[in-house]
């Protein structure tokens, strides 16, 4: 029976409710997203007791369908203050499917000062105190509550770090992946400082005698999971040792690099003189030199056939942090001007124990070394500022309130944000169609929300010239196809293979169709797709939220960049066309 | 006339000893393609799935190169 978990952190009472008629098929984010739209008032304080933090499997999360371990989570951001959805690969929303759970939605606030954690299993679900786990580093407690509850065959853990519980705006939600490592993130958007500010510091879920998630047409599911299933197992980018299996996401340095693409020091450049230092071809390198064999890259979550995780390895051989992703590469890396993958490595393994998103902490680095707090390049320096973050001190309570906040605090400027987030890793003056999408997400600056990359840069559906403006009609078509994507459960990933081969795409809509009963054909996925985005604009609007947010900072419309040296161009008008149809 | 090329990902196995994207010069004729260069490289044509060339993503494989020209090889690549 498909069940909503409704969690009351004001009376801590947990208590299921039936699946509501009108969320029937929706999971995911099309599920995270109306819940919030339809409960969240959207003028609410982001950290008072009237926001919610929604968590939903998706369509086919938990079922024999590949790469479909994407837990979604969705909020009022503290650091945009407009909707939030932000998405991780873990086991744990698996095991949340299996339990026959389609959305936990956390609520209210406790007047007493506190943390609890909540445990949620076949039984039921019930608060604990949770202050014994607080102001510790995630890789210290998680394999102390992996073991607690039974170990990590049983269970997954999600949780929010020092970061959270400061409710600091770069704070993210934080799940272990196979090997219970504290390492797959919902990380954009400050959702880790709303579960703080409830004093929810842990879910623990254990799915121990779950019973197999029921299929509506188990033929049409199983025909649409193996034409998925060929598809990924084709593709070069996603095949096993294709791309992102041996040099995983970063794999991306080098190619933005040679297009002009890869913003360094905090946005002034386009190329960064260290990139094939710190490229996934170095990780890659680099661990075989260390450990003495080839390292491919691991699943983050269970059923996952691309696996694109790395790893990095110290001088003597041991682990020292997973996943070095392309984002976090980058954040400290070109966007630091840092050279150095071990100080890279420490940087992302410090966000990864504090409960930081790595692109905001890497972004707000870069702001703060604009504003005379440190040297571009000074990776020791940039450690020494991610210690004050953890510690709380006075400036890592600035810091970790992300790029906005300090470069507010420091009198910066050169601020690359939309809404309040920090762009990601792609340069929107070489590359307009993803600026296009950074001024449109309803998420602030976000390149998961409509990877235009693939098309511009990648030549992957599609040839397009990353320097042509004409992007409106692209940029809505990947925003209305990832939002679809995004509520199947499935990581936007499988989009390389299933852009490419139409059977891939044909089978994603058929393995929901097996699991929910639908007749969807490839036009239900626009629908659904604008169904997702219109209740985030309509959520955005109420806020506050006008065509002028929807704009790219100040500063690249006049300074050119290298080696391009190309601004910003894009007329306001043919932004507010993006979705004007 | 002189090609300074940068090799990526699966493609640096055909330079031995450098990393990728660390650059090196090719000399060739005057006004050799891509392809060119790649078959200089002893690289197979199926295995290019995109050359940049001063920045700008190239698809036409027999578009004439000038000496000087900054050409990055990439075989299928993705990411996020």
């Amino acid at each position: 029976m498909e069940r909503i978990l409704r969690v009351n952190m004001t009376s801590r009472t947990a208590a299921f409710e039936p699946m509501p008629e009108a969320y029937r098929n929706r999971a995911g984010r099309w599920l995270t997203s109306s819940i919030v739209h339809d409960e969240v008032p959207p003028t609410c304080h982001p950290l008072g007791p009237n926001n919610k933090v929604v968590f939903s499997p998706g369509i086919v999360t938990g079922t024999a369908s590949p790469t479909s371990s994407r837990i979604s989570v969705g909020g009022k951001s503290p650091l945009t203050g407009g909707i939030k959805e932000s998405n991780a690969g873990t086991g744990w929303g698996r095991r949340l499917a299996r339990l026959g759970i389609r959305a936990i939605v956390v609520e209210g606030q406790p007047k007493e000062k506190g943390f609890w954690l909540l445990k949620v299993n076949a039984r039921g679900a019930e608060l604990e105190p949770a202050d014994a786990w607080t102001g510790k580093r995630l890789s210290e407690i998680y394999p102390a509550l992996l073991t607690r509850f039974g170990g990590k065959e049983k269970v997954n853990v999600c949780a929010i770090g020092v970061a959270g519980e400061f409710r600091m705006a770069a704070a993210g939600i934080c799940f272990n992946d196979q090997e219970g490592r504290p390492s797959r993130y919902a990380g954009r958007g400050g959702l880790g400082a709303v579960l703080g500010s409830k004093g929810l510091k842990a879910i623990v879920v254990d799915d121990s005698g779950a019973k197999e998630i029921p299929l509506a047409d188990k033929a049409q599911f199983d025909q649409g999971r193996k034409k998925l299933g060929a598809a990924l197992g084709a593709h070069a980018i996603t095949k096993p040792k294709g791309a992102l299996n041996s040099y995983g996401t970063a794999v991306l340095v080098n190619i933005l690099n040679e297009a002009g693409g890869l913003p360094t020091h905090n946005f002034r450049e386009g190329r960064f003189e260290g990139a094939a230092k710190i490229a996934g071809e170095a990780i890659f390198a680099g661990n075989k030199e260390r450990t003495g064999a080839e390292v491919y890259n691991h699943a983050c979550s269970p059923g996952c056939v691309i696996r694109c995780s790395n790893t990095w390895h110290r001088s003597n051989g041991s682990e020292h942090t997973s996943c070095i992703e392309y984002e976090s590469d980058w954040a400290f890396g070109a966007n630091c001007g840092i050279d150095d993958l071990d100080q890279i490595a420490e940087l992302n393994l410090l966000c990864n124990d504090y409960g930081l998103d790595t692109i905001e902490t890497g972004g707000t680095l870069a702001v703060a070394a604009d504003g005379g707090l440190w040297r571009f390049g000074d990776g020791k320096r940039a450690i020494e500022l991610l210690h004050e973050i953890g510690q709380g001190t006075p400036l890592g309570r600035i810091l970790g309130n992300g790029a906005v906040v300090t470069g507010r605090a420091f009198g910066v400027t050169r601020v690359p944000h939309v809404k309040g987030q920090n762009m990601p890793a792609y340069e929107p003056r070489a590359v307009k169609g993803i600026g296009m999408t950074y001024a449109v997400s309803t998420m602030g600056a976000d390149h998961t929300s409509g990877y235009t990359i693939a098309p511009e840069i990648l030549g992957v559906s599609g040839k397009l010239d990353p320097l042509n403006p004409d992007k409106a009609d692209l940029a809505r078509n990947f925003q209305y196809a990832t939002a679809f994507i995004d509520s199947t459960g499935h990581c936007l990933f499988i989009a390389f293979a299933i852009l490419d081969i139409a059977s891939g795409f044909e089978g994603t809509v058929e393995e929901c169709n097996g699991v929910l009963g639908t007749k969807w054909t490839m036009d239900d996925v626009a629908r659904i797709g604008k169904e997702v985005l219109d209740l985030e604009r309509d959520f955005n609007r109420k806020a506050g939220f006008t065509a002028l947010d929807d704009r790219l900072p100040e500063f690249m419309r006049t300074e050119p960049l290298p080696p391009h040296d190309t601004v910003w161009d894009i007329a306001d008008r043919e932004i507010d066309r993006v979705f004007a149809s | 006339m002189n090609i300074e090329v940068r090799l990526h990902g699966t493609l640096i196995a055909a330079r031995p000893g450098l990393r990728a994207g660390d650059p090196f010069t090719v000399t060739i004729r005057d006004g050799a393609s891509v392809a060119s260069l790649a078959a200089e490289l002893s690289l197979a044509p199926a295995d290019i799935h995109l050359a940049i060339v001063n920045g700008r993503v190239v698809y036409d494989r027999d578009v004439p190169l000038a000496t000087g020209d900054r050409v990055g090889l990439f075989p299928p690549v993705g990411g996020g």
